[in-house]
């Protein structure tokens, strides 16, 4: 088994290393110019002012953590997909009370008002 | 030919793989390079202007179709800016995460059947990982940038793709129980038969869903809020110029092209023929084989720019409301009744 | 030495490179962004042992999840590294002795005796058409119902738990609501008054 992942290996090698290839190539090739002026993060015609990495809204947060729930969901049907035929009914509605508790958890989320972007 | 083939088995087996990824990556990028064109004349058409029209090869113009060259050309000698207040490494590691994924997906893919870099049994849950990674480069970029615009742009991007790959990742879900197996290979052939066995049909909701939170997770208009050029100018890669520009941009462009053939690949029988097999069994051109992939996936890339030229930009909060709202439940719906119907053995769509 | 055994120690020493890196570097997006290094070798690890849903659900669920929410935490708040370390000298016995005891513990319970290969065998090389994800689906689903409705529970409590720490009605807002901006009378914002005209004293 493990001799089908080899490829895989080198190709995440070579992705990443045909973007430091390129990335430098632009370095060799370009002019390097640089002055406060340019190099200055981008405003709209004044000054930059205050720290850029600034705090944000909890929503974002909430997002993120919701996002690891249903990720995880994501990770457990997978092997259920695949053995669906082989575990039979209880496999079945053991998926399906799965799936209920965490309705039951969306269903929550959806009244408490996480989902709104106003 | 007997020597060719004699010389490539001496060859050792790191070279062999490295050759053919080379076969898969050229290709690719070539593609990318003709996508931006084929993009901006398409676009342009729609919109009844002419497109790039000028730059040709050898003095003649050839319809423009030398534009993609040029402008990569042009990218590379452009001064790449680093802004100050700037984290430097993180600034320029930020495109390489964003493009390793993206090329490092079609690891797996299988162009046609058996002809596949790497045959793994787990292909599908790969290609959610690797799509799952590309949020890194996004989130990085707006971070180490140091500027506002491209601050904002990253977090709106962020929570944006993050929202949409849980319904793509349900999506998935209900390929698999249709199909029963990880592999992709196995999930092309799972889907023979005729047009009707195609997932698409009994799994329209998930395919829909699919194919749009597609568009959502590369930015793409009309989910293009991160970019918003009317009002963070161009979202997280604001600072970006020269080749650290470009690497983004062939990333974005890559990934369209990988959703396409993804969705050709799980919905639409991949390089099966939508002819009846027996009129075309051993017929040139129309029995299965890549070239149906390759259009297949030519007509979702297509529908990528016809979705720019027509549709006006949602909003952030509809955005977000059709992501968890609309498309969260659809999909576990849907989970379900496909899981009934394998469970309950439907004899037609499930051969 | 075996192509295997070399990756073994390369994704090791890398490993241990990330997971050094992330308790020393000053600032907290750099010790999260090794962090994620050092999942993807450990991902690289499980792999080598066979265990392949395991690998790429490691890369799906950590990388690809978790670390991007410790990202958006570490990233976002606005953590004053100087005030952290201010009590850093104050507390430094306590801690080295928190410390030692955890290494002694640790050493007890998953000490050099554990390891080694006459304690766990390798894993047989799988054939190219050996499912690990199906064999894992197989025992989930039949061995292991009880722990797997455990972790629905999990789950939703985890969700509860997220809203009730992070949901914040906000006043400030200055959203608008255009249902209701047209539904408004003038009578609801108009109020006109008959007084009589004053004269100038």
């Amino acid at each position: 088994m493990l001799e089908t992942y080899l490829p895989v290996l080198i190709f995440i090698v070579i992705g990443t290393a045909v973007g430091a290839a390129m990335i430098g190539l632009g370095f060799a090739l370009s002019p390097n110019r640089p002055d406060s002026e340019k190099n200055s993060p981008y405003e709209c015609g004044f000054e930059a002012f205050e720290d850029s990495r600034m705090k944000f809204d909890v929503r974002y947060y909430l997002v993120a953590i919701l996002f690891i729930i249903f990720d995880l969901e994501i990770a457990f049907l997978f092997p259920w997909a695949v053995v669906l035929d082989q575990i039979g009914m209880v496999g079945f509605w053991a998926m399906m009370i799965f799936l209920g508790i965490l309705v039951v958890g969306f269903i929550y989320e959806w009244k408490k008002g996480a989902l709104e972007w106003e | 030919m007997d020597a060719v083939i004699a010389l490539w088995t001496e060859l050792p087996v790191v070279i062999q793989i490295v050759m053919k990824i080379v076969a898969i990556m050229l290709p690719l990028m070539l593609l990318v390079a003709y996508y931006t064109y084929a993009e901006r004349k398409i676009i342009g058409y729609m919109q009844v202007r002419m497109g790039p029209n000028r730059v040709g090869f050898f003095g003649m113009r050839l319809w423009g179709l030398g534009q993609p060259i040029a402008d990569a050309v042009k990218l590379m000698f452009k001064e790449i800016i680093i802004p100050t207040g700037a984290s430097k490494t993180l600034f320029l590691i930020a495109p390489m995460l964003t493009i390793g994924p993206a090329l490092a997906a079609w690891a797996v893919f299988p162009f046609d059947a058996g002809l596949v870099l790497a045959d793994v049994n787990a292909g599908l849950l790969y290609i959610l990982a690797m799509t799952s990674l590309g949020v890194y480069g996004v989130i990085i970029a707006g971070w180490a940038s140091n500027s506002k615009y491209a601050f904002l742009g990253s977090i709106r991007s962020a929570a944006q793709i993050i929202s949409y790959e849980i319904a793509m990742g349900f999506a998935l879900v209900g390929v698999l129980v249709a199909a029963g197996s990880l592999n992709l290979g196995d999930i092309v052939n799972a889907q023979q038969g005729s047009v009707f066995h195609w997932f698409w049909l009994p799994l329209l909701p998930l395919f829909l869903v699919y194919f749009i939170s597609g568009v959502a997770e590369t930015n793409r208009a009309p989910f293009d809020v991160a970019e918003g050029e009317s009002e963070i100018v161009a979202g997280f890669h604001v600072e970006y110029s020269g080749m650290t520009f470009a690497v983004f941009f062939l990333a974005e462009y890559a990934n369209m092209i990988l959703i396409s053939a993804l969705s050709a690949l799980m919905f639409m029988g991949g390089w099966l023929s939508p002819l009846p097999q027996n009129w075309v069994d051993g017929v040139f051109l129309l029995d299965d084989g890549f070239q149906w992939l390759l259009l297949k996936t030519f007509a979702f890339m297509f529908l990528f720019l016809w979705f720019r030229a027509t549709f006006p930009r949602y909003r952030y909060d509809q955005i977000m409301r059709l992501g968890w709202k609309v498309f969260i439940p659809i999909t576990i719906v849907w989970i379900v009744v496909v899981s009934v119907m394998r469970v309950a053995e439907m004899p037609w769509w499930f051969n | 030495m075996s192509f295997e055994k070399f990756l073994f120690y390369v994704f090791a020493a890398i490993l241990v490179f990330a997971a050094v890196m992330v308790i020393t570097r000053k600032n907290p997006v750099h010790s999260a962004l090794f962090l994620v290094l050092a999942f993807f070798n450990s991902a690289g690890l499980w792999m080598l042992a066979e265990a392949e849903f395991l690998a790429i659900a490691l890369v799906l669920v950590y990388v690809g999840a978790v670390m991007v929410l410790f990202l958006f935490v570490v990233m976002m708040l606005d953590i004053n590294i100087a005030e952290l370390r201010a009590g850093f000298v104050r507390n430094a016995p306590v801690a080295i002795l928190v410390a030692i005891a955890m290494v002694i513990e640790l050493v007890i319970v998953v000490g050099p005796q554990r390891f080694g290969l006459d304690e766990v065998a390798a894993p047989a090389a799988k054939p190219a058409g050996y499912s690990n994800t199906e064999e894992l689906g197989l025992a989930l689903f039949t061995q292991h119902l009880y722990a797997f409705e455990i972790a629905a529970v999990i789950l939703l409590v985890g969700i509860v738990a997220a809203i009730g720490l992070t949901m914040r009605r906000r006043p400030d807002t200055k959203s608008q609501d255009p249902s209701r901006q047209v539904t408004v009378k003038a009578k609801d914002r108009l109020r006109v008054i008959k007084m009589d005209a004053e004269e100038k004293a």
